[in-house]
């Protein structure tokens, strides 16, 4: 089953005029999540189908009896967007392998948010994942909490820090005592045959939008990770998001990589730091933002010295956690 | 193992409830089915997936990772225009439910068999309709079958009736886990011209998601537009009524196959008292009423055909006719009126309003998957006939068949 | 036997926590009178979105009864006091698609008054509110708008400095004295008291005639029927493009018919075109997509969509190329391109005019030490008299 070529775009200034997801949603001022749904259908281009897992992106996104969406749009339950790839990207291919609609490549994307793929979809996008003969790409937008139902804690929120469901107390000023999961990299590790898992933030926007081209046309399911700082979950001036992304990347707290066919690349500053550039302290990224605003230098330290362990002690920096003990012989492919 | 008969190119075979569903799925061309293990359902599966390894059938075949998937991968194809198949049974389609409950909303004809069995805890294979009649209120069309040559017939009309553009509503169809799902029938299967001429293709028209026809489905609605919404809906099942009779009129015609699209009157022509009941339940009790008749009883049976949508003035004209009515439930409804199971209660309901109501006792029975016996049945028809002479209900409900 | 109602108009999540304590005050405060109340906020407008409208409400009554029937809304018909916490609020409250745009005294009683935390002088504020038929009054708790996000609270006393004012301006409502005691009761704080019986003596209303203010009618849209609506959940999708007269080589997306954002923004983009270098960023970058992209290349903010998150102006590489600007400064909501087409002197009069006096405001939280220094900036800042207590220390929100 072929998939539409995408060539990836050669600069800011080549990126296309047309919009297909626009104005008139209901997200927040500054929403970096909206500015994924735009870059993604706007890599994608007309010729796609999009299916929205529960969350902001579909509350916040589409009041009834409207819409901001110019390519088809359908909703899909919390848990379902590996689901919802799957059963649009199988229905388009047998309609068309017994002729019932015309032949043509035709994008499947479907968005979860963290709550949505990190925590209660996961097993439906790892079903997907392995079903190599449909092609789709599900995109998990990661703005690190429950941010519609009320900022609730996800296995994706960072560590100690302040939402809903893990507010800083009189006893305890660290509710939240679980590490972010390692999501892009446990789905590019446990999933052999999936061609193409990436990371990306919207403040690298030409380079999240060719991971999107290539998640595309590479074919068979594929997923990508985006961090989107939340000025409504995070606590911050809206006008920030952009720099709030770029020191994300900048700290280390957030590599941008893909896995292509088994090959790991890092890129822009993520490259830079893999190679052994200094990061920026993770304290110019937490005290930027009011959930973290409860930390006290102890925590700052801890959380510095868990990124640090990223980089310096992981078998792949910033990607494998895990280290061989000293006596295993092992010939390391990645150097 | 098939015998060639002479007309029209059908042909009699010797296959379970599960197989003639899947014969169905065959003959309709389905396009996308999805598949999980749950015993009594899954055999159906099982075929399928022969089918499809034969080259008998052009389908994708998705094996799932839950039940929740499962319904959830089918409910998108089905949004693309692909005439799906799917199933499950017990706590399985109760996985499914967020699944089932969307599917409804959307507005999408999906075809479901549950093959019924009781829910856990404890773990029990045998039947009971508890797990089926979950979506009754959902908007989902629900019916029973009582044989494998039904099974096969209710098959194709639900897709004919679910896919109608005036309907557009899922269907369940309810299958005795064991007596059907696992015992084989003979079963005349029809040709794929017959069933061209029944099933028109499936044409979602403007509500197909597709390039070519730019949409967004399912929005978030706010307390403005929910009441229309569910009106929609509301509408949609009432209509379904009429498209029904319209398909099982075509059915016979074309298969010379099927009665009446609602009910199966069972010796009730002087009868009177009857019992109600759906699904295999009907077999004990057709066997019983013969006895029964032998010995000049006047009793006679009906088998209801369709749960939703509910025939209120079949039901109501039908019954009003006999001087007492026993209904027998393979369910429970804990703590409902008269502490009745669900069939009872609903057809208490629809006698509400007739000019003439006959009393009317609630039989619990056969759960769990347990036999429905003659004595069983000789033991409800009894009390009815007692409660038609005395014209009163002393006691509402009554288990039958459990010790103690 | 009488009830009264009072709605928090405010941005959402920025000041939902200002907002709270502000409806819980007036019923604590009523409360001390003898009287009963409830505080709710309208439930359409959770979860909230930051600068999204939303509204919270404190509704009073001489006894539980007379309270019932307002447990069973969203929102009362009539209110004795509207509060606009942010004085752009003025401008209406459009809050969700079909609800066209709402007049911030939409819900305000005949005589009732329109409360609205602002630096500007009544009549300007007059400028933004639609007309009503009835009279009504209004009055300006002076003060720069009090945002703060979500988990810190900005603890400016604006909370209480509105409740002294309501006191003022409804006293049937809550009087000064109970306000005080609730005030006490609630946060323990002296300084807070002060701050309330000091905006208590100063507010005045202003009679509003029939009539006066902004003239224009607000759009609205009406509903469909059932038998209207598509069936299966389906919605039209947007077009691709809005075509525009003589626009060869220019873009304007399509938009949302049913829902626009003239109300969301508290700030707007001003573009200054001639130090525009088609860089891109700005365009790529808005969330909203609300840039036009003009036939020579260059970039639009167009109103209907921008909902002033200040992003374009914070990726924009040219210095005062784009300027966020607080959105009493516009009377409307023409396109800048169109007026610097017709006049480019004048345009660039009207550029440095607007982007050099326009007027302090903060925008959420930007450091862990940034409301401490703003409050005290504020102490000398702040009109002589009017917030002269103040805490130094701002309170965590409740999260």
């Amino acid at each position: 089953m072929q998939t539409l070529q995408l060539e990836p775009f050669k600069g800011v200034k080549k990126v296309t005029q047309e919009e297909y997801f626009t104005s008139g949603h209901r997200t927040c001022q500054g929403c970096e999540s909206a500015l994924v749904m735009k870059l993604m259908v706007k890599a994608a281009g007309p010729r796609t189908v999009v299916l929205g897992s529960t969350g902001c992106m579909y509350v916040a996104n589409t009041t009834y009896y409207s819409t901001s969406w110019v390519v088809p749009w359908m909703h899909t339950q919390l848990g379902s967007s590996g689901s919802a790839g799957l059963g649009t990207a199988a229905a388009l291919k047998v309609l068309m392998r017994k002729g019932k609609i015309p032949q043509e490549p035709i994008n499947v994307i479907a968005f979860c948010g963290d709550g949505g793929g990190v925590d209660m979809g996961l097993s439906a996008i790892s079903a997907t994942l392995m079903h190599e003969g449909y092609n789709l790409l599900i995109l998990c937008y990661d703005n690190e909490s429950y941010a519609n139902t009320d900022i609730q804690v996800s296995g994706s929120s960072p560590w100690g820090v302040n939402t809903t469901f893990s507010p800083p107390g009189k006893k305890y000023r660290i509710m939240n005592r679980r590490w972010k999961k390692n999501m892009a990299a446990m789905l590019a590790a446990g999933h052999p045959t999936c061609r193409y898992v990436a990371t990306v933030c919207a403040s690298f926007a030409v380079d999240m939008m060719n991971k999107v081209r290539k998640s595309l046309s590479i074919g068979g399911p594929t997923f990508i990770h985006s961090l989107d700082p939340c000025p409504k979950g995070w606590d911050y001036d809206p006008m920030l998001s952009h720099e709030l992304g770029e020191l994300a990347v900048e700290t280390g707290i957030w590599p941008l990589y893909e896995v292509e066919d088994g090959k790991l690349r890092f890129y822009s500053k993520s490259k830079a730091i893999a190679a052994g550039r200094k990061r920026k302290p993770v304290r110019e990224y937490l005290e930027r933002q009011g959930r973290f605003a409860h930390f006290i230098e102890e925590d700052i330290e801890f959380f510095q010295r868990k990124t640090d362990e990223m980089w310096e002690k992981w078998l792949i920096p910033g990607v494998i956690p895990f280290t061989p003990e000293e006596k295993t012989a092992l010939r390391l492919a990645v150097q | 193992m098939s015998a060639l008969t002479a007309k029209a190119g059908e042909r009699e075979e010797l296959i379970s409830g599960c197989e003639a569903i899947a014969h169905a799925c065959r003959l309709a061309d389905i396009d996308v089915v999805t598949a999980y293990p749950i015993r009594p359902y899954d055999t159906v599966m099982q075929m399928v997936a022969k089918m499809i390894s034969n080259g008998d059938l052009d389908a994708e075949y998705i094996v799932a990772e839950s039940e929740h998937s499962q319904f959830e991968i089918v409910k998108h194809a089905s949004a693309v225009g692909a005439r799906v198949f799917v199933g499950s049974s017990g706590v399985g389609w109760f996985y499914a439910m967020e699944a089932l409950a969307v599917t409804a909303g959307l507005r999408l004809p999906m075809v479901a068999l549950v093959g019924n069995r009781a829910l856990d805890d404890p773990g029990a294979f045998g039947c009971e309709h508890n797990d089926a009649l979950a979506v009754r209120d959902l908007g989902w069309m629900l019916t029973w079958i009582e044989g494998a040559q039904e099974a096969l017939d209710t098959a194709l009309m639900a897709y004919r009736v679910a896919e109608n553009p005036k309907v557009f509503l899922p269907c369940a169809l309810g299958m005795d886990g064991a007596f059907l799902t696992h015992s084989q029938h003979l079963v005349r299967l029809p040709t794929k011209e017959q069933v061209t001429e029944f099933l028109p293709p499936y044409d979602r028209g403007d509500k197909r998601l597709h390039p070519d026809n730019p949409i967004t489905i399912a929005p978030q609605v706010n307390e403005d537009w929910l009441m229309e919404i569910r009106m929609q809906n509301s509408e949609a099942m009432k209509r379904a009524r009429g498209v029904i009779v319209e398909a099982n009129r075509d059915f016979k015609r074309i298969f010379g196959r099927g009665g009446d699209p609602w009910l199966e009157e069972y010796m009730t022509e002087d009868a009177e008292v009857v019992l109600i009941g759906q699904g295999t339940l009907g077999l004990p009790v057709k066997v019983t009423v013969r006895k029964l008749r032998e010995q000049g009883q006047k009793v006679g049976f009906v088998r209801l055909k369709w749960l939703r949508p509910f025939p209120t003035e079949e039901i109501t004209q039908t019954l009003s006719r006999f001087k007492a009515v026993g209904v027998v439930d393979r369910d429970y409804s804990f703590g409902s009126p008269n502490d009745g199971g669900v069939l009872y209660n609903e057809i208490r309901s629809a006698l509400y309003g007739a000019d003439t109501r006959p009393p009317i006792l609630g039989f619990i029975c056969g759960l769990g998957g347990r036999e429905v016996t003659i004595p069983d049945v000789v033991e409800m028809v009894e009390t009815t006939v007692k409660t038609a002479k005395t014209g009163r209900v002393d006691k509402p409900t009554t288990w039958v068949g459990v010790r103690g | 036997m009488s009830t009264h109602s009072v709605e928090v108009v405010y941005r959402g999540i920025f000041q939902k926590h200002l907002a709270q304590k502000i409806c819980r005050g007036i019923v604590l405060a009523a409360v001390k009178e003898g009287k009963r109340g409830i505080a709710f906020g309208r439930y359409g407008d959770s979860p909230e979105r930051n600068g999204i409208p939303a509204k919270q409400f404190a509704i009073v009554a001489d006894t539980e009864e007379e309270l019932q029937i307002s447990m069973a809304q969203y929102e009362p018909k009539e209110t004795d006091v509207s509060i606009a916490v942010d004085d752009t609020l003025c401008k209406g409250v459009e809050s969700w698609a079909w609800y066209g745009l709402q007049p911030i005294n939409k819900l305000l009683k005949k005589d009732g008054t329109l409360l609205v935390t602002s630096m500007e002088e009544p009549d300007a504020l007059l400028t933004m509110a639609h007309s009503k038929e009835v009279p009504y009054h209004i009055a300006v708790v002076k003060g720069t708008v009090s945002f703060s996000g979500l988990w810190v609270y900005k603890d400016d006393h604006t909370d209480v400095r509105v409740l002294g004012a309501v006191a003022k301006v409804a006293p049937h409502l809550v009087r000064i004295g109970s306000v005080e005691k609730a005030i006490l009761e609630e946060w323990g704080d002296e300084l807070k008291v002060k701050s309330a019986r000091k905006t208590y003596d100063r507010a005045q209303k202003h009679l509003v005639a029939p009539g006066t203010g902004n003239p224009e009618t607000p759009y609205t849209f009406e509903m469909p029927k059932w038998q209207e609506m598509r069936e299966g959940l389906v919605i039209p999708a947007i077009p691709v493009r809005e075509q525009v007269e003589g626009w060869d080589g220019g873009y304007r997306p399509g938009r949302n018919p049913t829902f626009k954002k003239f109300s969301t923004r508290t700030m707007r983009p001003v573009v200054d075109f001639e130090k525009c270098t088609k860089c891109t960023l700005c365009w790529l970058q808005c969330p909203d997509s609300c840039f036009d992209i003009t036939p020579d290349g260059l970039y639009d903010a167009n109103m209907q969509a921008c909902c002033g998150c200040g992003v374009c102006e914070a990726v924009c590489p040219v210095e005062n190329c784009i300027t966020m600007v607080n959105e009493t400064a516009f009377p409307d909501n023409a396109s800048q391109w169109e007026a610097w087409q017709k006049d480019e002197d004048g345009y660039r009069t009207w550029v440095q005019q607007i982007i050099t006096n326009r007027p302090a405001r903060s925008h959420g939280f930007s450091h862990v030490t940034q409301y401490k220094q703003e409050l005290a900036e504020m102490r000398k800042t702040e009109p002589a008299g009017e917030v002269a207590i103040i805490n130094e220390e701002p309170g965590a929100g409740p999260g």
